[in-house]
């Protein structure tokens, strides 16, 4: 029996999860035992605080108020329009009960154009893959999750922008 | 010696775990304790467990191997039993409720989905459909406006993002709901706005599986669409 553990090869092979995507799930939701002691995980509460900001304070205000002065509204008209019609429909009013009706409508129209789905998902799991092992590199440095939730979040809409190129 | 348990499968569970190892380093062995009809997957716990990401990931492991073969609970990160004596307890004594829980998971699947909108996109869009907006930008962004007028801008845009998030989520969440046999939403982080696992049954999969396929094609420009799964089902145990 050889003692060298080559985890890093046979690492999430056939995994279709990137691991960083399912970690609120893995750290926060799993059956809980009364009488087991959950070991003090320093900074697992730190990844909640990384929620998602409220909008509501001066300096997003003024961080949108600048966004928005910053764009380019002319280059911006090419919209595809079934996605305006879309999502036109659905905030309209911000009524739930009218969203259910446009995009069930829209799936439904879709759907009758979808006959294989295998070959789409498949390019999603490789994506995950890709983003696997950006965070794999990450963790050499890293390797606790705690470390920097900050720097997490931050590093998204770059690997958005990459992402988007490669489409 | 303190156990780290990762699992309860049923007794029968084929429990195929030879080439996987345990958290801690050097790696924990996986072995398991039994009681009556039930299993527990557990390895010898480490001194220092912390969330680092080797762990993390045999944590996950485990659960997606057992998966794949039966039912599976699969337990939070960082549970610990002060033995196997103790585990063996908890599985007698939860015993009926254990069993009614790995009965009802055959068979399903998580899956987990995360949305972001692309910001640029979301506010292009309230400028578009917000005559209001449109004016404040055009006031603001010509230097002529008042720092209030700035702060309108953001609070106004900032609202109407707000809304448009939660229309679109509560519209996804719809869109995928007939396929599967229950969701939990929860709170979304970084720049998304949607945060849902869906339990799913087999033979809803496909289904399932395209809708969102199509959802994320007709919101693809703006949104990303980021589902993850098969899981084991940790937001339905």
């Amino acid at each position: 029996m050889t003692v060298v553990p080559q985890g890093g090869g046979s690492v999430s092979r056939g995994s279709t999860s990137s691991l960083y995507d399912v970690l609120d799930l893995i750290l926060d939701r799993g059956l809980v035992i009364d009488v087991f002691i959950r070991v003090s995980l320093v900074g697992i509460e730190i990844l909640k605080i990384d929620a998602r900001i409220v909008v509501a304070s001066v300096d997003t205000y003024l961080r949108f108020a600048e966004a928005c002065n910053r764009l380019d509204l002319e280059s911006g008209s090419k919209q595809p329009s079934q996605l305006t019609d879309l999502v036109g429909e659905i905030t309209e009013g911000g009524a739930e009960g009218k969203s259910k009706g446009a995009l069930t409508g829209a799936v439904e129209a879709v759907k009758d154009s979808l006959t294989g789905n295998g070959e789409e998902e498949d390019e999603e799991e490789d994506e995950g893959e890709d983003e696997y092992e950006e965070n794999e590199e990450d963790s050499q440095e890293e390797p606790e999750y705690e470390a920097e939730p900050r720097q997490q979040s931050r590093r998204r809409p770059a690997r958005k922008a990459s992402r988007r190129q490669r489409e | 010696m303190a156990v780290y348990v990762y699992s309860i499968t049923s007794k029968t569970h084929p429990l195929r775990l030879d080439d996987l190892h345990g958290v801690g380093e050097p790696p924990g062995r996986l072995r398991t304790v039994t009681a009556g009809a039930l299993c527990a997957v557990v390895s010898d716990a480490p001194e220092d467990l912390r969330a680092k990401r080797r762990d993390v990931l045999a944590h996950q492991e485990v659960q997606e191997r057992l998966m794949a073969d039966e039912a599976v609970l699969p337990l939070r990160f960082g549970m610990t039993a002060e033995n196997d004596e103790a585990v063996r307890a908890v599985l007698e004594d939860g015993a009926g409720e254990y069993q009614e829980q790995l009965r009802n998971l055959e068979g399903v699947t998580e899956y987990n989905l995360k949305v972001s909108w692309e910001e640029e996109a979301l506010l292009r869009r309230i400028l578009e459909e917000s005559q209001q907006a449109r004016e404040l930008n055009a006031a603001t962004r010509s230097g002529s406006g008042s720092p209030e007028m700035s702060l309108a801008l953001g609070e106004l845009v900032a609202e109407e993002a707000e809304a448009r998030h939660q229309a679109l989520a509560a519209g996804i969440v719809e869109a995928l709901r007939p396929y599967a046999r229950d969701d939990r939403s929860s709170s979304p982080g970084g720049s998304d706005f949607l945060n849902v696992s869906f339990l799913v049954q087999e033979d809803q999969e496909e289904m399932f599986l395209a809708t969102e396929i199509s959802l994320a094609n007709q919101l693809g420009e703006e949104c990303q669409f980021r589902l993850r799964g098969p899981l084991p089902p940790y937001s339905f145990v």
